[in-house]
């Protein structure tokens, strides 16, 4: 699904982001990558959406070369990723089904179908009753899993997730892990971002631990 | 609740949400499902671009206003410049051609050569003087009578007056070397010293109406890209969340394009209406004034055509002029 190949990135201010990185990620795989603040993680996830390009190595995602992606192309790739900020970045604007329903939107789907594949993708994260809400109304953990949700209701074949549980107490915390774990089920790879390394011990799944932008470790949690 | 008892839990709900609708989307839709949705896709950018519009409705009025005021100028300029044209067609006698017969050519022969004139496509009219109408003319004006009385005969000769269609000095110039060829005419006149006067001036007008035009459209352009970019600003997290899930910079630039026309079609509007209030409150006083030199001139409003062309127009610059900005902002709204 993901293979990383000598991969390097160093910004034009000299800053290097990674240092030949080098591993894989099987279909249907999930993993944690971790490390201190500064240690490569959001810049591995920014690769992998393409927001950035590597500056050397090669970035194979499902075959797709990311260093030679055309810009045209890259719309096409991210509709293939499922992706969760710290943040949740939703529109404040449109209601939690309007947010949901925007990738599908994109995609050029009918609005009956939209309207199943939202309904179902709410259900999955326990908030079908808040469909016409608007974020605003809604508790950071309910506006995390309708990040959840919009990332996954196209049923990408990789899911990101970049601190998804950062700002989370860890009741709430465990719950949206285990909504991760759920899509994951149903084969979707995951690729989570975190250095909650408490959370993710208790995860037992595969953790790749980054320092200062080199790969310093790659097994199991726990 | 223990880790098994979680993992059931999902499992059953993963179970029930996959008997709904949780099929992976491996297959695009077909073209009937993707037409529909590109057409719903265009009615939702409208419809959402409208909307903003409405809920501002006095910062949209103002872009609007400004808008049909740099479009109005020209425009005006142009349907004056039209109405002194019409008001000039009274100068295209000025552009006569006088054709002098052959002093021994006959009346019936004079007219019959009228006629043949008065048949050509670029006259407009045909009048003959014959040689007695023309003496006693010039003797009525030139206040000469006794002494042509005194000569031998009369030494003029019959006349056509020809008015021609066109007052364009090229053409003027063709019309008379054809006319002065014709058999029984002995010379043809054209003074073409208001003709040059009138082309000059017009030609003014209609340079600095077009230069006018030019400047205007650019600032018409600023305006709308800057109002454009100020709505890109405002949305600059909602395009960056439409780009991370695979929104392409069409889709992105879809409703601001509609935006831009919208303002245009806007602007379109008000310039007709500004244009029809002032033609019709200028016209009070243009009448005044023409009837003092006894002409019932009096100034045309917008002509329909005129009118639909403007709202067209600017419906398409101000598509034109969103569609600049967001190509020269799009670059910028990278995903952060």
């Amino acid at each position: 699904m993901i293979r990383f190949e000598q991969v390097g990135k160093r910004y034009p201010n000299g800053h290097v982001g990674l240092h030949e990185l080098s591993f894989r990620v099987r279909r249907g795989e999930f993993l944690f990558v971790t490390g201190h603040s500064g240690a490569g993680k959001s810049t591995l996830l920014r690769l992998l959406l393409a927001m950035e390009r590597p500056s050397s190595g090669k970035l194979l995602l499902a075959g797709q070369d990311l260093a030679q992606i055309t810009n045209a192309q890259i719309p096409f790739l991210r509709r293939q990723i499922g992706v969760v900020f710290q943040n949740h970045q939703l529109l404040f604007d449109r209601s939690v089904f309007d947010n949901v329903a925007l990738p599908l939107q994109i995609l050029g789907l009918s609005k009956p179908d939209i309207a199943k594949r939202v309904g179902a993708a709410l259900e999955r994260v326990s908030l079908s009753d808040k469909a016409e809400q608007f974020p605003a109304d809604l508790s950071t953990g309910q506006q995390q899993r309708v990040g959840i949700a919009r990332a996954v209701v196209h049923r990408p074949a990789l899911l990101l997730a970049d601190e998804p549980t950062g700002n989370l107490d860890p009741r709430l915390a465990a719950e949206i892990m285990g909504v991760f774990e759920d899509i994951n089920r149903l084969g979707t790879t995951v690729l989570i971002a975190s250095h909650d390394l408490a959370l993710i011990a208790r995860m037992r799944h595969r953790m790749l631990t980054l320092q200062r932008g080199r790969l310093i470790g790659d097994g199991e949690a726990g | 609740m223990s880790d098994n008892q979680r993992n059931i839990k999902a499992a059953e709900r993963v179970g029930a949400v996959q008997s709904k609708a949780d099929k992976p989307i491996k297959e695009g839709p077909g073209f009937s499902a993707l037409f529909a949705a590109w057409v719903e896709s265009h009615r939702a950018s409208l419809v959402d671009s409208l909307g903003r519009l409405v809920r501002q409705p006095i910062g949209s009025f103002f872009t609007c206003l400004v808008m049909a005021v740099a479009l109005s100028l020209p425009m005006g300029l142009a349907l004056l410049l039209d109405n002194v044209e019409r008001l000039g067609g009274s100068w295209q006698k000025a552009a006569q051609i006088s054709l002098y017969l052959q002093v021994e050519a006959g009346d019936d022969a004079g007219l019959q050569l009228r006629d043949e004139i008065a048949a050509m496509a670029d006259v407009a009219e045909a009048e003959f003087i014959g040689r007695e109408a023309g003496l006693a003319a010039f003797e009525q004006q030139s206040g000469l009578g006794q002494a042509l009385r005194e000569l031998p005969e009369n030494p003029l000769p019959a006349v056509v007056v020809v008015t021609p269609k066109e007052i364009d000095k090229a053409a003027l110039e063709a019309l008379r070397q054809r006319l002065a060829e014709l058999p029984g005419v002995d010379q043809a006149q054209l003074d073409l010293q208001w003709v040059e006067r009138l082309t000059a001036i017009l030609g003014l007008g209609d340079r600095f109406v077009f230069g006018l035009t030019l400047l205007l459209v650019l600032a018409l352009l600023l305006v709308i890209g800057n109002t454009i970019r100020l709505h890109i600003e405002n949305r600059r997290s909602e395009i960056e969340v439409i780009k991370l899930v695979g929104g392409t910079d069409g889709y992105v630039r879809r409703p601001f394009l509609y935006m831009g026309a919208l303002y245009g079609f806007g602007a379109g509007l008000l310039a007709w209406g500004l244009l029809a209030f002032g033609l019709d409150w200028l016209n009070d006083a243009v009448v005044r004034l023409a009837g003092l030199y006894g002409s019932d001139f009096a100034l045309g409003g917008v002509p329909v055509a005129d009118g639909l062309s403007l709202l067209l127009g600017a419906l398409f610059l101000g598509y034109i002029g969103a569609w600049l900005a967001v190509a020269r902002h799009l670059s910028e709204l990278a995903p952060r």
